[in-house]
């Protein structure tokens, strides 16, 4: 089976057609980035709080925005995880703080009090009456307050909390004594000495200003040294016109994978970074398999003009490119829809690189290096 | 079959078997993450700054000790920017007395003299040292106190440039407050006599000495957790310090309440009794990390031991005492950033990361057995190795499997057979110039070889740099990278045509290949 069977395409005719797409998709990005909305910056970056929460009966996302609004909290960013109206992540809105010191203390208090505000006045009358929120406690507590009569008290405590481990949140007495059978006394411990919390924490995180701006230098160097290390590696592997097209193809890989990420609502985090320097090392295989068959057919078809061998490279290459770049593209795409939400952003990052990676080393290497060919003409050519 | 093809499949077999040795069960021998774990992690920052301040104070009180014994008149002593006293106008006449004061008890200061000022800058050299005492004494109290919570494996690691960052991995906190709480806490003790006070705010308390307080005495704030609050005028040195316990614990007063037990060390008890035999009578201030935690009358002479009591709950009395044992940080800590994932989410994150990484293994091996047919099966073996192997290097190198990396080893599957496929079209080319099947199969593993090596490094290239400025879960994404792009080198180009090569021995005069 072949997806091509000896295919003659003419790529070089739509050089033109193809830069200017490209042109366009990175303008748009970089006006984007520079005078329209900007980059968003997630946590990891700008610094701030993300919280995660699941409730235990379905909340409406509105309801969350106005419970927000009301404590003046409006400004932050609530995502709702899943279908089921019970998981959000919420990040509190940044904070400019006068004291620079103080600003990752203030984004806790901010943090605490959206949790404060979310907690239903239920709970928090059920904590003031002394009794322990079944969906918070930790096993060392649990297992004291369960009947010392109880033989394996360690161990209900312990299935306890594996339950809520997998389940999230602990929805109804009735559902947890049935999923485990616990004796009855355990039971009436449980309802007599705890309640269970509307509102579980799944996950809180908080990011200084100082780790963010740290990090944004951190990896822009990083991203640059990566590209430096592309082009001496190519360049000691190939001609200097190939290393300059290969490193020019990989620029626009990442403008193209950067700009179209502005223009998403996603939060530019570390996996999104981590996302583009693969990308900055991937994308750039293509380009190289087309270089090597145009170095071979520089040598077998003398005669051809550089057009043409471009051309018949690409095409020979052809089904290579799109397979080696198809399985990859397969992958990421099942990582996208079944890896869950927090590597939802690195996954999209590297659909939009590896796609833009396929197009640009047969649209944009190849004339590149003719271009530079024809411009500079170098002495010995283009073979080696 | 040649001897050269059975040292090559025995090689494979043995690699493949250690690799499943060393990585299985997969569920004890691969070192979660915390993001899959759960549990905790923080990044510190030690202020160093304050081991400098701390020496500067120390250089000040032993400067105006010696200017007292030799009689010099100065009119005032201050600090200038960090690590620099300047002393202003000194009695001139006596600056011989005062340059061998200078040479003899300030060596570690550089000294510029410029009429009757002089200014006293901490040496570089010296200020570095105490920096790098001050956040390996850092290291050193965080561990004790880690250690007393008592957590699994926890990890604290010293980072960062200047290397003033520590690192604390703490898998599976239950109550992250509680142990941010006795992490940050400096837990400097001192004990104080109390002047006067408490008052409702600082100018009740200086209006007695006309705004300005004398050098030896300090208003410090209560409490409000412990006290009513407001403001005491105390003496500003401490009989004993924290340094001097041997011992605190939790314990009860005379009336059953929570309280905090401690015991000195001898020669800070001789100290103490003497201090309490010279003011019986006066109050005296318990004070924790500049808050007076309690007040109370000096009733009898202290040797050795006594309580702190202070209306603290159990839970408090118990990490004071934790931290008092652990001893004080030389140097107030700061946090940059904090990470708390529940168990429940990162449980959620392996189950989510795993199915995504069998369908993309199902998606892939289906399209490589669909499109390549009988050398598919082939590739589909190389690529089930290269998992095996990359399993195995994780838990022989230690490494920490983080969501990131699980992306990353589905990154690998994608990758790993594209070396797969650049030789199987090749040899498909080679067929097509009608080749026969046994030297098409060997150059197109020779000619394709170049092409994969070149694809790889470059991806590599880029992980190391990912890596170097990667943190915690993302260098866990650069790791399974690296190691399954290596890998895959060696299951795709090695193992792939070893299984060629018996595939083909066997069938002596192969006409066709399925590819």
């Amino acid at each position: 089976m072949q997806i091509f069977k000896n295919p003659n395409f003419d790529f070089m005719k739509f050089k033109f057609f193809a830069f200017g797409l490209s042109a366009i998709v990175i303008l748009v990005g970089l006006l984007n980035m520079t005078i329209g909305k900007g980059i968003n910056y997630g946590i990891d970056f700008a610094g701030g709080t993300l919280i995660r929460v699941i409730f235990k009966n379905p909340v409406p996302i509105d309801t969350i925005r106005s419970l927000l609004n009301s404590q003046g909290l409006g400004k932050s960013r609530i995502q709702e995880v899943g279908a089921t109206q019970q998981e959000y992540i919420i990040r509190t809105l940044q904070l400019t703080g006068e004291d620079i010191q103080d600003e990752l203390e203030a984004h806790e208090i901010i943090g605490n009090k959206v949790v404060d505000t979310l907690r239903p006045s239920e709970d928090k009358t059920n904590l003031e009456a002394g009794l322990l929120d079944l969906n918070s406690i930790d096993v060392q507590d649990l297992t004291e307050l369960l009947p010392p009569e109880l033989e394996n008290r360690e161990n209900i405590a312990q299935q306890i909390i594996d339950y809520r481990r997998v389940k999230g949140i602990i929805k109804s007495f009735e559902d947890l004594s049935t999923s485990l059978n616990l004796p009855p006394e355990a039971l009436t411990a449980l309802k007599e000495k705890t309640f269970l919390g509307n509102l579980a924490i799944l996950s809180r995180e908080t990011v200084g200003p100082q780790v963010g701006h740290d990090l944004r230098r951190k990896a822009t160097q990083a991203t640059i040294w990566a590209l430096i290390g592309m082009l001496i590696y190519i360049g000691l592997r190939f001609k200097f016109a190939y290393g300059i097209s290969a490193i020019l193809t990989l620029a626009h890989d990442v403008l193209v994978t950067v700009g179209i990420f502005s223009l998403t609502n996603r939060e530019l985090n570390l996996p999104v970074i981590a996302a583009i320097l693969t990308i900055v090392g991937y994308s750039l295989n293509d380009t190289i398999v087309i270089f090597d068959r145009i170095r071979d057919n520089l040598r077998i078809l003398r005669k051809d003009p550089l057009v043409k061998i471009i051309n018949t490279s690409i095409n020979q290459t052809l089904s290579r490119t799109i397979i080696t770049s198809g399985t990859t593209l397969l992958t990421v795409i099942a990582l996208f829809l079944f890896g869950g939400e927090v590597i939802n952003d690195f996954a999209f990052t590297m659909i939009i690189g590896v796609l833009a990676g396929t197009y640009s080393s047969i649209y944009q290497s190849c004339a590149y290096l003719y271009f530079w060919n024809t411009i500079f003409k170098p002495k010995k050519g283009l073979r080696k | 079959m040649k001897k050269n093809l059975r040292w090559k499949i025995i090689l494979v077999v043995v690699v493949i078997g250690l690799c499943l040795y060393l990585s299985y069960p997969p569920g004890e021998k691969i070192h979660l993450g915390l993001d899959l774990k759960g549990g905790m992690h923080l990044v510190l920052q030690v202020l160093t700054d304050d081991a400098i301040n701390i020496e500067t104070d120390q250089a000040i009180l032993r400067l105006q000790e010696q200017l007292k014994k030799e009689e010099i008149n100065f009119e005032n002593i201050t600090k200038g920017r960090l690590g620099e006293i300047i002393l202003t106008s000194f009695d001139q006449e006596k600056e011989g007395q005062l340059r061998k004061i200078i040479d003899e008890y300030f060596r570690d200061w550089d000294s510029s003299f410029s009429g009757n000022k002089v200014t006293l800058k901490i040496k570089p050299g010296v200020a570095t040292y105490l920096r790098e005492q001050s956040v390996r004494q850092a290291l050193e109290t965080l561990r004790n106190r880690i250690d007393e919570l008592g957590l699994t494996e926890p990890t604290i690691q010293r980072q960062g440039i200047a290397g003033d960052r520590i690192i604390v991995e703490l898998p599976g906190v239950d109550n992250p407050e509680r142990v941010k709480e006795i992490i940050k806490t400096t837990a400097l003790l001192e004990w104080r006599l109390v002047i006067a006070g408490p008052a409702p705010d600082k100018e009740t308390l200086l209006q007695k000495y006309g705004g300005e307080l004398p050098p030896d005495l300090e208003i410090l704030p209560g409490d409000p957790k412990r006290t009513q609050g407001g403001y005491y005028l105390v003496q500003r040195v401490s009989p004993v310090v924290g340094k001097d316990l041997r011992n605190a614990r939790r314990s009860i007063d005379e009336w059953n309440n929570p309280a905090v037990a401690f015991t000195l060390s001898p020669d800070a008890g001789k100290r103490f009794y003497k201090f309490t035999s010279d003011h019986i009578g006066e109050p005296l201030a318990v004070v924790l990390d500049g808050k007076v935690q309690q007040v109370a009358t000096i009733e009898d002479r202290i040797r050795d031991s006594g309580i702190i009591r202070g209306r603290f709950t159990q839970e408090e009395a118990e990490d004071i005492a934790l931290v008092l044992r652990a001893g004080p940080l030389p140097a107030t800590i700061k946090y940059l950033e904090e990470r708390t994932i529940g168990p429940s989410l990162g449980a959620d994150s392996i189950r989510k990361g795993l199915r995504a990484t069998i369908i993309a293994l199902l998606l892939v091996m289906g399209f490589m057995i669909f499109y390549y047919r009988v050398s598919g099966i082939n590739a589909v073996v190389a690529l089930i190795l290269n998992i095996i192997i990359l399993m195995g290097a994780l838990s022989y190198f230690k490494a920490t499997l983080t969501l990131p990396g699980i992306a990353g080893i589905i990154l690998t599957i994608g990758m790993a057979v594209d070396a797969n496929v650049l030789i199987f079209e090749r040899i498909r080319e080679e067929l097509a110039t009608g080749k026969n099947v046994l030297s098409a199969v060997s150059s197109g593993f020779s000619r394709a070889f170049r092409t994969i090596l070149d694809a790889n490094i470059t991806t590599i290239i880029a992980a190391i740099f990912l890596f170097q400025f990667g943190t915690g879960a993302v260098k866990g994404f650069a790791v399974t990278l690296i190691i399954g792009i290596t890998a895959s080198m060696f299951t795709a180009v090695f193992v792939s045509r070893i299984i060629f090569d018996v595939y083909l021995g066997k069938k002596k005069k192969i006409k066709k290949l399925s590819i």
